[in-house]
């Protein structure tokens, strides 16, 4: 049966009907999305096309990754500078900084970012100095808190919450034998810490750090409530005068999504970079010797 | 820092919660010395070491590590427990080889080897890689200094494990059943490396199973069971001709 030697017969795998109907479903589908989203004249594309690289909507993405890079970069410091205090052996230092994620992870931040923005009701004004003495200078809290600051603050410190926990996952990543090898060298915690714990926790850190920057790329959107021109505000600007809101909330995503697209090649990139200490091949890409000729001759 | 090597440990107790692992210790161990820790799994063997490298602390009792009270400074009431970095100094005249090798994953064999000198004494770089040359060379591991621990054998990498302990140039080297995770077949490496650090005069602590290793190379053997040093003597002495019961039915279910 057959002209063709059994042995050589490519083995062809199983095809169902349900994935037969899939295909059908999905480009019936993909079709029907798409001619509706192009035919429909409501969307407007070349409302879209006219304002993508208007003046204000890229200082707007300029303003958005801004506050993106600012407040993950303080947001991070702060995360770590928590992460360390949290896995402290001295009580006191250890529940401050959980007390602080507590509060900063179980409140919603556009509540935090609307709290900072009035501070002023609080603190009418800021004073640096020593308690119970006339040394020290006060400002007024309006000065500094202006939308931008009270922007940076809130979200700097909502995401220095959340980086601290992934932080100390990452700590508690590395085991406990590693420690254990550290300190029986007499490394101090300091050296530990740098050389031994935050080179292996570095793997599973940085693939949560990269969404967390993709979503404070987004959660940016939120301070527009304080009236700061960013990406989002900067569309609301527009359509508010011209009430084109379908395109230029458009727009606006169009952004969101090529600057979430971009963000993850670093975030790949950084991962292979951390993730050689497991790698197989030797830095210096040296053939893998399996056999020790010396530890043979022993 | 004056050469010492000795390790003096009197009525050690320490307990992990309710558990009692170690109960009324007394153990001295000469300069040069080579005693085998042998004994059922829970005994309190490991603990031991474990005390002696500061990874434990003993509830009460003596330990003196190279002529000093390890850990703690002792006063006329009580003893106090050391402030880190003198604790640190302390251990780095002890080093201390691991079950799991333990070695730093994201340094390669010769980073591993110059972590003590350059991470925790600051020595000069150049003559800390030279001597982590000499030394991955000593563990007949020369020509693998690049390699990461993930690329090297288990045999390979427990002789990283001890090239690393030795660049701290330890006064005395304990081994935590360092051959225990190993092939059977790499054992042998292993235990050839820590036969010509016995040579050399190196006071070392081994907990171990390797009777054979015990037989020829130890100086004095410790038999310890439930927290008690049961027998301790002569390393084939107390192999052949074992004098407490326990300890010789425990070497007729290992020889």
């Amino acid at each position: 049966m057959g002209s063709i030697d059994a042995a050589l017969k490519p083995r062809l795998r199983l095809r169902t009907r349900a994935e037969y109907a899939g295909w059908i479903f999905s480009i019936l589908a993909g079709i029907g999305i798409l001619t509706s989203v192009l035919t429909n004249p409501n969307f407007k594309w070349h409302v879209v096309g006219k304002y993508f690289f208007a003046e204000s909507i890229l200082r707007g993405l300029m303003l958005t990754i801004f506050l993106t890079v600012a407040s993950m970069a303080l947001g991070t410091l702060l995360g770590l500078a928590l992460a360390v205090m949290r896995s402290s052996h001295v009580k006191p230092v250890s529940i401050a900084a959980g007390l602080y994620i507590t509060l900063f992870r179980g409140t919603p931040v556009l509540v935090q970012l609307i709290f900072w923005f009035n501070i002023s009701a609080l603190y009418p004004d800021l004073r640096i100095g020593i308690p119970f003495t006339d040394i020290g200078m006060a400002v007024d809290t309006n000065a500094i808190m202006g939308p931008i600051t009270a922007a940076l603050v809130g979200l700097t410190l909502n995401e220095a919450a959340y980086m601290a926990e992934i932080i100390r996952g990452g700590f508690s990543s590395v085991g406990k034998g590693q420690i254990e090898a550290a300190d029986s060298l007499g490394m101090s915690a300091g050296t530990r810490m740098r050389k031994v714990i935050i080179p292996q926790a570095m793997p599973s850190i940085i693939p949560a750090t990269g969404n967390q920057v993709i979503g404070m790329f987004k959660g940016t959107s939120l301070v527009s409530v304080l009236g700061v021109a960013e990406l989002l505000q900067s569309a609301q600007l527009i359509y508010a005068r011209t009430y084109e809101t379908i395109p230029l909330l458009i727009v606006a995503s169009l952004w969101y999504l090529v600057m979430t697209l971009l963000l993850s090649y670093p975030q790949s990139k950084l991962e292979q970079k951390y993730s050689r200490a497991t790698s197989r091949l030797p830095r210096k890409a040296k053939p893998v010797v399996l056999t020790d000729p010396e530890g043979a001759a022993r | 820092m004056s050469h010492d090597g000795t390790i003096v440990a009197q009525k050690i107790r320490k307990s992990f919660g309710p558990k009692t692992v170690l109960k009324d210790i007394n153990l001295e161990i000469a300069s040069g010395e080579i005693c085998c820790i042998i004994g059922p799994s829970g005994s309190g063997k490991s603990t031991i070491l474990r005390c002696i490298n500061g990874l434990e602390t003993v509830d009460s009792g003596v330990l003196k590590v190279n002529g000093e009270d390890f850990g703690y400074y002792e006063t006329a009431t009580a003893y106090h427990a050391l402030p880190p970095k003198k604790l640190a100094e302390q251990r780095t005249r002890v080093g201390m080889v691991f079950q799991s090798f333990n070695l730093f994953p994201n340094m390669t064999a010769h980073e591993n080897v110059m972590s003590g000198p350059v991470l925790v004494k600051h020595a000069d770089k150049k003559q800390s890689a030279k001597r982590a040359h000499e030394l991955l060379a000593s563990v007949g591991l020369a020509g693998f200094g690049d390699y990461y621990p993930a690329q090297l054998s288990g045999g390979q990498q427990q002789r990283v494990a001890i090239a690393r302990s030795l660049a701290m140039d330890p006064e005395i080297m304990l081994f935590d059943e360092p051959t225990s995770a190993l092939d059977p077949e790499k054992v042998g490496e292993v235990l050839a490396v820590m036969k010509d650090l016995a040579k050399k005069g190196m006071t070392m602590v081994v907990v171990t199973h390797e009777m054979g290793f015990a037989r020829e190379v130890a100086d004095s053997l410790v038999f310890m069971d439930d927290g008690y040093i049961i027998e301790r003597g002569d390393a084939r002495e107390v192999l052949s001709n074992p004098q407490e019961p326990r300890t010789r039915s425990f070497l007729e279910k290992v020889l």
